[in-house]
């Protein structure tokens, strides 16, 4: 196999296509978690993949490794419960936004605070795409979606603040800049601690549609305009990705 | 070995440390919260504060399938948040045990008076079909038994089992041997790590998802119901004492109610299931004997439900609600009605 297509081998091809829409970001991010499993060369009867409820849920099915789906929002716990059951493993969690900050938010708040040596990759679509389109805690302001029909009256939960006074790994990337979504891949899985990589992926079906993107390739172009980046910054502007700093070297 | 002065909560904590547990993950919750601090001084438990019981469950079902044997313990608040993540666990085929210190309900109640509000919520609790094992002791020693059994029913069964207790039996001091000879159970699935298997909520046939075959989902649940009864043939607990006189009265009680009824022994017959569900057959064999069958529970007529369901017979049903245990009111109302 050419270097190109090994990453192939962390996926159940056979399993192919996924659940997900024509012009979902999901597809993208998998394929890069897959590369940086790959360039790290993560052994495969030792590397164990959790993920909870929802389009992004359905991830870990498509790993040809040992992997866990939960119930909704508690890939978290789950992770942590595996890897303190067994250190050796490397565990990563796969989930969105809605999964991992709205209903196991708590969990997410705590595992920072344990800083319980896990990956969590979030794919951060603004929205719950599997049921249709309603309003996420990380929807933008005045975002209209179908449980916000006049705008999404509250702002976006700011997630890199939670991670600012504790020891853990945070990057922001999206599904546009494919090597700067690597990169952050490969530091989060390499950072000895609790790493959380919010991949901004674009969902047009269920969300992109409804907002006047005539198709996801918009959405991504949206993705390229507004976002700069800035990595190792001490905070993230709203229009920046990047990886933030953190006070521990890995 | 010696005899020790033991709380029910600390001779579960020995048991489950005798029955081989490493992992054990809850949250603090009155009356079962002695066991938590009994694990944290465990040499060779892996023991965790969650921040809810619902990280508590999960982190458990990742141990349990990480390879460790894992158990949680809590009480009905908590118990109430656990049931999404049960089902999971019956689903995935994930051995693990879960233990119960009832208090009055709903909701916060009457803290912390022992009840037996939950013994519904043991097998219905979470939505759809699933058919857990549950146990329910009455002593000190008891507790240490039968907390044996339930890590070996899960291996047995690769399912979640219950085991109830109450915060009369949970909080009562008794000197026991804690020792019970039984061989134990090992783990029998290879643990997490082997590089292609997937454990899903959804419904499955092995690693492969089956969300839209219908005779596949038949086949899974037919199968839970199946592991279920050959797991509990092999226990097969309950006590039956027969009156010393001549009596046409089966009463019929369990947990802490069923030590208050040893008093009326030599006027009733009495029965007491300790694996509650699946429910003992035994039973129907006893029942007979008996023109008029009386239940007490300290709740408002829960396991009268099975009893009734087993014996196609009317069971005359006896609350003993708030958590007050009062011989002389029992007395009453057994001998007045």
């Amino acid at each position: 196999m050419s270097n190109d297509t090994r990453f192939k081998r962390y996926l159940k091809l056979d399993l192919l296509p996924t659940p997900w829409c024509p012009g979902c970001g999901n597809g993208i991010a998998l394929k890069t978690i897959c590369q940086a499993f790959d360039e790290l060369e993560l052994p495969k009867q030792g590397t164990v993949v959790v993920s909870g409820i929802g389009c992004s849920g359905r991830s870990a099915g498509f790993f040809d490794l040992d992997s866990v789906h939960t119930a909704h929002g508690r890939a978290i716990p789950v992770a942590e419960g595996i890897k303190y059951a067994n250190d050796t493993l490397n565990v990563v969690v796969v989930s969105g936004d809605g999964d991992l900050l709205g209903i196991g938010g708590n969990h997410l708040l705590h595992a920072i605070r344990r800083n319980t040596n896990i990956t969590v990759i979030c794919y951060a679509n603004e929205i719950y795409g599997m049921t249709g389109g309603q309003v996420s805690p990380i929807t933008p302001h005045n975002t209209k979606t179908l449980t916000t029909p006049h705008g999404n009256p509250d702002y976006p939960a700011d997630v890199q603040s939670l991670f600012k006074h504790h020891n853990c790994f945070y990057a922001r990337t999206t599904a546009y800049h494919l090597s700067h979504m690597k990169k952050c891949f490969l530091e989060a899985l390499k950072f000895k601690g609790f790493s959380f990589v919010e991949a901004r992926t674009m969902c047009i079906v269920n969300y992109g549609r409804r907002l006047g993107y005539k198709n996801s390739n918009e959405m991504l172009l949206h993705y390229k305009e507004f976002y700069k980046i800035n990595d190792y910054a001490g905070e993230l502007a709203q229009d920046e990705i990047g990886i933030l700093k953190t006070t521990t070297v890995s | 070995m010696p005899k020790k002065l033991l709380q029910g909560n600390e001779a579960i904590a020995q048991a489950a440390e005798a029955a081989g547990l490493q992992f054990f993950a809850g949250y603090p919750i009155t009356p079962a919260s002695e066991i938590i601090h009994e694990m944290v001084n465990k040499k060779h438990i892996k023991t965790m504060q969650m921040e809810d019981e619902i990280a508590s469950i999960n982190a458990v079902i990742g141990a349990s399938l990480a390879g460790l044997k894992a158990m949680t313990a809590t009480s009905g608040p908590g118990f109430s948040l656990m049931q999404e993540s049960i089902g999971l666990a019956h689903m995935m085929e994930v051995p693990l045990v879960i233990v119960n210190v009832q208090r009055v309900g709903p909701s916060t109640g009457m803290p912390t008076l022992p009840a037996q509000g939950d013994v519904i919520q043991c097998i219905h609790g979470s939505h759809g079909d699933y058919f857990p094992i549950v146990f329910y002791p009455n002593s000190v020693f008891e507790l240490f038994r039968y907390t044996i059994a339930a890590f070996n029913a899960a291996e047995e069964s690769m399912s979640p089992v219950i085991l109830l207790s109450d915060g009369y039996i949970s909080h009562l001091y008794e000197t026991i041997v804690p020792h019970y000879d039984c061989t134990i159970t090992p783990r029998s699935r290879p643990a997490l790590g082997m590089g292609n298997r997937h454990f899903t909520g959804l419904s499955h046939k092995g690693s492969v998802l089956k969300t839209s075959d219908v005779d596949n989902y038949r086949q899974l649940i037919a199968s839970f119901r199946e592991k279920q009864q050959m797991t509990a043939q092999r226990h097969n607990y309950f006590e039956y004492l027969e009156c010393s006189r001549e009596t046409d009265t089966l009463l019929i009680s369990y947990g802490a109610l069923s030590r208050a009824a040893y008093y009326f022994k030599n006027d009733f017959a009495l029965y007491r299931p300790i694996r509650m569900f699946p429910a003992v057959e035994e039973i129907r064999k006893i029942a007979p004997r008996y023109k008029r069958i009386r239940m007490m529970e300290m709740n408002m007529g829960q396991y009268v439900y099975e009893i009734e369901r087993i014996l196609h017979r009317e069971v005359e049903f006896i609350p003993i609600l708030g958590g007050r245990i009062d011989l002389r009111e029992i007395k009453q109302i057994l001998y007045e009605q």
